[in-house]
């Protein structure tokens, strides 16, 4: 605002002094016109009189030809007519824009040419008349009045000149005065504006001085807080990427001093790798698009040494909308003392021991389990080599693994865990399996490394491969067992058998009837004997055989039952069904077996109807087949579902259906070896269904 | 030539076992026998091979036409004896038929692996027995030539 008055004042006072200077340029052009007018009418009344003297001259001349007929007098005559005609020219050419003037020339020339004509003739009369006709008639009246006439009009025009002239003195006194008061006005109002000028000038200035301070004063104070930021790099760059500013917090961190630094490119503070890839630049261009950038990067400090930092650059640009150059704020995120924290919080809750170690294979960090692990105290293990802990392979992999990057060395690696033994403080051993991850700081690439001690795991391990081995032998001693009993008792069993059975034989009849019950006892108590261990020794045979499982057709396996069957089903006129069945991941021989016992059980315990067997399968939930055997026999009453699973378990005499009732415990037993399970619906008189699940080992799924 | 066992020659059949209970019975079963039978009986392994090889006590052994063998014998286990007469250049042309108790699949491939003429698995029943017993002399003894070798 204040400009614009000074501007306008200065304006004014100079739009003023030209008024003022042409105007005073005008006055002198009047009065050096009003001059030129003086000396023009003097001229013309001048030029007027020579015509009147020249014509008076002339008149004398005739006058004294008159008188004397003398030669030279005619000759003066004519010389004083040409000057006066010459010199009536000159008064007409001089009046030439007086329109008033020159009206009067007409006369003025009549006049002359009169007096002229009068001379010649005085002049001619003296050559015919003589003397004194001549002047005679130089004396006449006509020619006096001529001569009064041209004299009058003389005066006339000479008049008309001073009159013009006194008009025109007065014009150009006023307009003298009309200047005069011009320019005093114009010089006091020019002063005036200069004044003004001058007076908003100082106070511009003024205002300019105080505003250049208190930025002076803020900016010292924005200096002050940005070098009192010492954790956070601020500076400013050029268009191209030269450093122009640096604060306290930007030496701190990236090392440079601010002489050093500026007027450098910031390309220097990235890798190698990164200013070959342009990085840099493109940084700047991204910026310079959008206004602002924030990235997370690796940079390097004057000492050559690498850091994480976490870095904003912002577009800076005037008010015009052009570029003025980027502002950087940097922050070192490895000596972050928030990340630093949550890290050491982290160690320190880690359920396994935590040890950070350095690339010169120091403990810098641990956690209270490894305090715990190892039985130091924290003290005790920071500074001291990890090698006193784990005494071979850790600080060896460090060493090994330096001609790499620790990065890519310890990338390799993470998610296997290393087995290395640890030692105590009292010396004694443990095993001990360690995982590495690396870590970057300040200080350089460190190792964290998480241990666990495995002896417990090991032992565990150790213990359930003993166990599996017990297990094992203790399986195969029963096997054999009862093999061997069943095998040993039978031989026993067939000499009582057989004996009586000889005797029965040999003696029937021949004894008394008494003797023929006792035997028909022993004997059927041997059979039965017999019966069960047989039973015995194929329950402990079901399932033990153990081949490893293969694609099975159950329908093949059906079939393989059905065939040994045949002729149960034959004799009992048996309709055995059945819907397609799967192949599954099964034994065959085991699943032939318990379509066997379940078709066999189902034709055994018919009711008076010619007994009718179903078989289907269902997959239930893509993880098991449901098979079923649906019989319409006598059934079974729902106290018996679990019964009759057990060995040796029968709901029937032997009078009624023969058998040992080890049928449903060798499926029962058999099925779980695979896997599966088997259990019965039923209703007495209405048929029974038996389900047995075998699981879809699909590995497909 | 003459033909074995249709005139009153009789058969020599080696039996070997160890239970005299099992060997009363077999005898019981051969008196029904079609042919006149020769029953030796030795009761265990070793003195099953003294009396093929004509040693010890069995000096005067004669030479079976068939052996009935059982495999679980004291001494000498009747596997090795198999094993020992199918080895044998003097011994392996006897006919062999395994009679034991064992169902073993274990035995029965290892007998036939063995070259045992025929594997049977002695019925637990009497009736049982006596029935296998008769079907081997109707078989072995009536249907099949045994080969001749002339006797020492």
């Amino acid at each position: 605002m204040l400009t614009r008055k000074v501007h306008l004042a200065f304006g004014s006072t100079i739009v003023i002094l030209l008024v003022v200077s042409s105007v005073s340029y005008h006055s002198v052009v009047i009065s050096s016109e009003s001059d030129r007018w003086v000396r023009h009418t003097h001229q013309v009344i001048e030029t007027l009189e020579n015509v009147a003297s020249d014509m008076a001259s002339a008149e004398s001349s005739e006058r004294a030809f008159a008188l004397t007929g003398a030669e030279p007098y005619e000759e003066d005559y004519r010389a004083n007519i040409v000057s006066a005609e010459q010199d009536e020219a000159a008064v007409r050419n001089l009046t030439k824009d007086n329109p008033k003037q020159q009206l009067q020339l007409p006369a003025l020339d009549e006049l002359m040419a009169q007096q002229i004509r009068f001379g010649d003739m005085a002049i001619s009369l003296r050559q015919s008349k003589g003397a004194e006709a001549s002047a005679n008639a130089l004396r006449s009246e006509p020619a006096q009045r001529i001569k009064d006439k041209f004299r009058s009009v003389v005066r006339n025009m000479e008049g008309e000149e001073l009159r013009l002239l006194s008009l025109r003195n007065v014009d150009a006194k006023q307009r003298l005065g009309q200047t005069k008061a011009v320019l005093i006005f114009g010089t006091v109002l020019g002063l005036l504006m200069a004044a003004a000028a001058g007076g908003w000038s100082i106070q511009r200035d003024n205002s300019r001085r105080v505003l250049a301070q208190s930025l002076r004063d803020s900016d010292e104070q924005f200096r002050m807080l940005l070098d009192g930021i010492q954790n956070y790099a601020i500076f400013m760059m050029d268009p191209l990427g030269q450093v122009v500013s640096w604060n306290a917090g930007a030496e701190r961190i990236k090392g440079y001093r601010a002489d050093e630094i500026i007027g450098h490119s910031f390309a220097c503070f990235f890798p190698p790798a990164e200013i070959e890839q342009g990085r840099p630049a493109e940084i700047l261009r991204i910026t310079a698009a959008s206004g602002r950038h924030e990235e997370q990067g690796m940079r390097i400090r004057k000492d050559g040494s690498q850091f994480l930092a976490s870095v904003t650059f912002a577009a800076l640009r005037d008010p015009a909308g052009k570029l003025r150059g980027f502002s950087e704020f940097s922050h070192d995120l490895s000596d972050s003392k928030e990340s630093e924290a949550r890290y050491r919080g982290l160690l320190e809750a880690a359920p396994d021991a935590m040890v950070v170690v350095n690339q010169s294979g120091d403990i810098v960090l641990l956690n209270v389990q490894a305090e715990k692990q190892f039985g130091y105290s924290r003290d005790e293990l920071i500074g001291q080599k990890v090698k006193n802990i784990i005494p071979e392979g850790f600080a060896e992999r460090l060493i090994a693994d330096g001609m790499r990057s620790a990065t890519d060395a310890l990338a390799q690696q993470i998610g296997t865990g290393i087995e290395l033994v640890g030692r105590r403080k009292d010396g004694s051993s443990f095993p001990l399996e360690i995982m590495l991850s690396p870590l970057e700081s300040s200080d350089g690439i460190l190792v964290t490394a998480a241990i666990r001690d495995i002896t417990e795991r090991n032992e565990s391990a150790e213990h359930l491969v003993k166990t599996v081995r017990e297990l094992k032998r203790s399986n195969d001693e029963l096997q054999q067992f009862a093999y061997v009993s069943s095998h040993d008792l039978q031989e026993p069993l067939r000499m009582v058998a057989s004996y009586t059975q000889m005797l029965a034989k040999r003696y029937k009849g021949r004894l008394d009837s008494d003797a023929d019950e006792f035997i028909a006892f022993a004997v059927d108590g041997c059979n039965r004997m017999q019966g069960l261990i047989q039973d015995l020794l194929a329950y402990s045979r079901a399932g033990a055989n153990g081949k490893p499982l293969c694609e099975v057709s159950g329908e093949d396996a059906l079939q393989g039952a059905l065939t040994n069957l045949r002729i149960t089903i034959e004799q009992s006129r048996a309709v055995v069904t059945h819907d397609s069945l799967p192949v599954l991941r099964t034994d065959e021989t085991q699943l032939t077996q318990v379509f066997q016992n379940l078709v066999g059980n189902a034709i055994k315990y018919r009711s008076t109807e010619a007994p009718r067997v179903h078989i289907s399968a269902t997959k239930k939930d893509h993880t098991e087949w449901i098979f079923s055997v649906r019989d319409n026999g006598l059934g079974i009453a729902p106290q018996y579902f679990e019964r009759i699973f057990i060995l040796f378990q029968r709901l029937h005499g032997r009078n009624e259906f023969e058998g040992t009732g080890i049928g449903l415990a060798i499926c029962k037993k058999v099925l779980e070896r695979l896997g599966g399970r088997i259990w019965v619906e039923s209703q007495p008189e209405k048929g029974s269904t038996f389900y047995f699940a075998l699981p879809e080992r699909d590995e497909k799924r | 030539m003459k033909m074995i066992g249709m005139d009153a020659t009789p058969i020599e059949v080696l039996l070997v076992e160890d239970s005299p209970g099992d060997v009363r019975l077999t005898r019981e079963a051969f008196k029904d026998a079609k042919v006149h039978i020769n029953l030796h009986v030795v009761s265990d392994g070793a003195e099953a091979m003294d009396f093929l090889n004509h040693e010890g006590k069995h000096a005067n052994a004669l030479r079976p036409d068939l052996i009935l063998l059982d495999l679980n014998l004291p001494k000498k286990d009747g596997r090795e004896v198999l094993g020992e007469i199918k080895e044998s250049s003097a011994l392996k042309s006897i006919p062999v038929v395994i009679l034991t108790t064992s169902a073993s699949d274990a035995d029965i491939l290892r007998s036939y692996r063995l070259h045992a003429n025929c594997y049977i698995t002695k019925p637990v029943g009497l009736d049982g027995f006596l029935e296998v017993v008769k079907s081997i002399d109707s078989f072995w003894l009536s249907v099949v030539k045994l080969p001749h070798e002339p006797r020492s």
